[in-house]
């Protein structure tokens, strides 16, 4: 930044291309894909045009955080005005963070990996990908039987291996 | 338009920026303001009849220096409110040094044994002096407006109350060659009340007036 306020424009680019990563973590995490690039690019102007009330004694990442959390409110100032969203809709309002789900993908990928070979496929056809038993056992050339046995002792193992990590926690 | 024509159409006009730029359009806008103040209230009411033998007097410096240190103060406040990122809190806390003196400074004053409580506090032009204070600070007000839509204020309230309280105290600074009080305790009240007066007037109007 302070080669560019010097007027060296090869490395503005540079760091408006790596800030552009930043802003875009930024703004995605808060608003939805395409009001996040706006903001972006929103912000990315305001950097050029304001880049005087940088100081090089301060913080970059203050200031340039500073700048988009004023364009963010800028941006929900805007959207308030016009922000009715039919009732339908609404749980797509909330359903955003997804951390959660990745966490819980990660915890299932590590209990399965438990399990012999055999009985991870069964399982994870069964109840992850959601096929019938008809269609499991047809594929692994066992009896329907067998397979809903199998996947029953497999899920059963699991539940009493997590029970007891946790008491012996 | 793409992010990356951005990036290459931004760094493609990129021209040197001077570094004296920030504080050139700081001091445009609040000098400018406080000229036009005080040309245009000593212009219309003149000062003083008796200010060259109140220069002499411990009371005129007094008032001087209470609001110029506020002032001062309101600039540094005003000039860190622009900056976006930057901590508000040293300048903050710094104005507590001149409040706390002026009101020792009056304490003083009340508590000696024959004081005339009643002069002291409302001396000649009290309840009238804040508003008169506000008055005067207006074109001080706008001035600073002026030089903070010019930086990044990012929070608006915050900048606009900046604003007010540099305009307050300078417009009180362009008063006190007009206002004949000399009590510390009127001081102590009704110059920091115009001064907060005119704080507030700063706070409300930037929430909407300083928008970038």
């Amino acid at each position: 930044m302070v080669a560019a306020l010097a007027g060296d424009g090869a490395s503005y680019r540079m760091l408006l291309t790596a800030l552009t990563r930043h802003l875009r973590g930024y703004f995605s995490r808060r608003l939805d894909p395409a009001a996040a690039e706006d903001a972006v690019q929103e912000c990315l102007i305001a950097i050029h045009t304001h880049r005087a009330t940088y100081d090089s004694a301060m913080p970059f990442t203050a200031w340039m955080y500073g700048i988009a959390r004023y364009k963010l409110l800028d941006e929900f100032r805007r959207v308030k005005r016009r922000a009715q969203v039919p009732l339908d809709e609404a749980p797509d309002l909330f359903a955003q963070d997804e951390s959660e789900a990745a966490t819980a993908r990660r915890d299932v990928n590590l209990l399965l990996a438990r399990l012999p070979e055999a009985k991870r496929n069964l399982v994870r056809q069964m109840k992850l990908d959601g096929d019938s038993i008809a269609e499991v056992a047809a594929r692994s050339g066992m009896s329907e039987t067998a397979v809903k046995v199998s996947v029953h002792r497999a899920i059963k193992s699991l539940g009493d291996d997590v029970r007891d990590s946790n008491e012996n926690r | 338009m793409r992010t990356d024509d951005l990036i290459a159409t931004l760094s493609a006009e990129l021209a040197p920026t001077p570094p004296g730029v920030f504080w050139r359009r700081v001091a445009i806008g609040t000098a400018g303001g406080t000229l036009a103040a005080a040309l245009l209230w000593l212009g219309s009411m003149g000062p003083r009849a008796d200010l060259a033998e109140a220069v002499v007097a411990w009371p005129f410096w007094m008032k001087f220096f209470y609001t110029l240190t506020i002032a001062v103060t309101g600039l540094w406040l005003l000039s860190r409110a622009g900056r976006p990122g930057a901590t508000l809190m040293p300048p903050v806390l710094t104005l507590l040094v001149p409040i706390a003196a002026m009101i020792a400074l009056a304490g003083l004053a009340l508590m000696e044994p024959d004081a005339d409580t009643h002069r002291l506090l409302m001396g000649h032009t009290g309840l009238w002096c804040p508003f008169a204070i506000a008055l005067v600070s207006l074109p001080i007000l706008a001035g600073s407006f002026w030089s903070l839509k010019k930086l990044a204020p990012t929070r608006l309230t915050l900048a606009g109350g900046a604003a007010g309280l540099f305009a307050g105290s300078s417009g009180a600074f362009v008063y006190a060659f007009y206002c004949t009080e000399s009590a510390a305790p009127f001081v102590a009240i009704w110059y920091s009340l115009g001064t907060g007066l005119s704080s507030i007037v700063g706070a409300l109007l930037g929430k909407t007036a300083l928008r970038w």
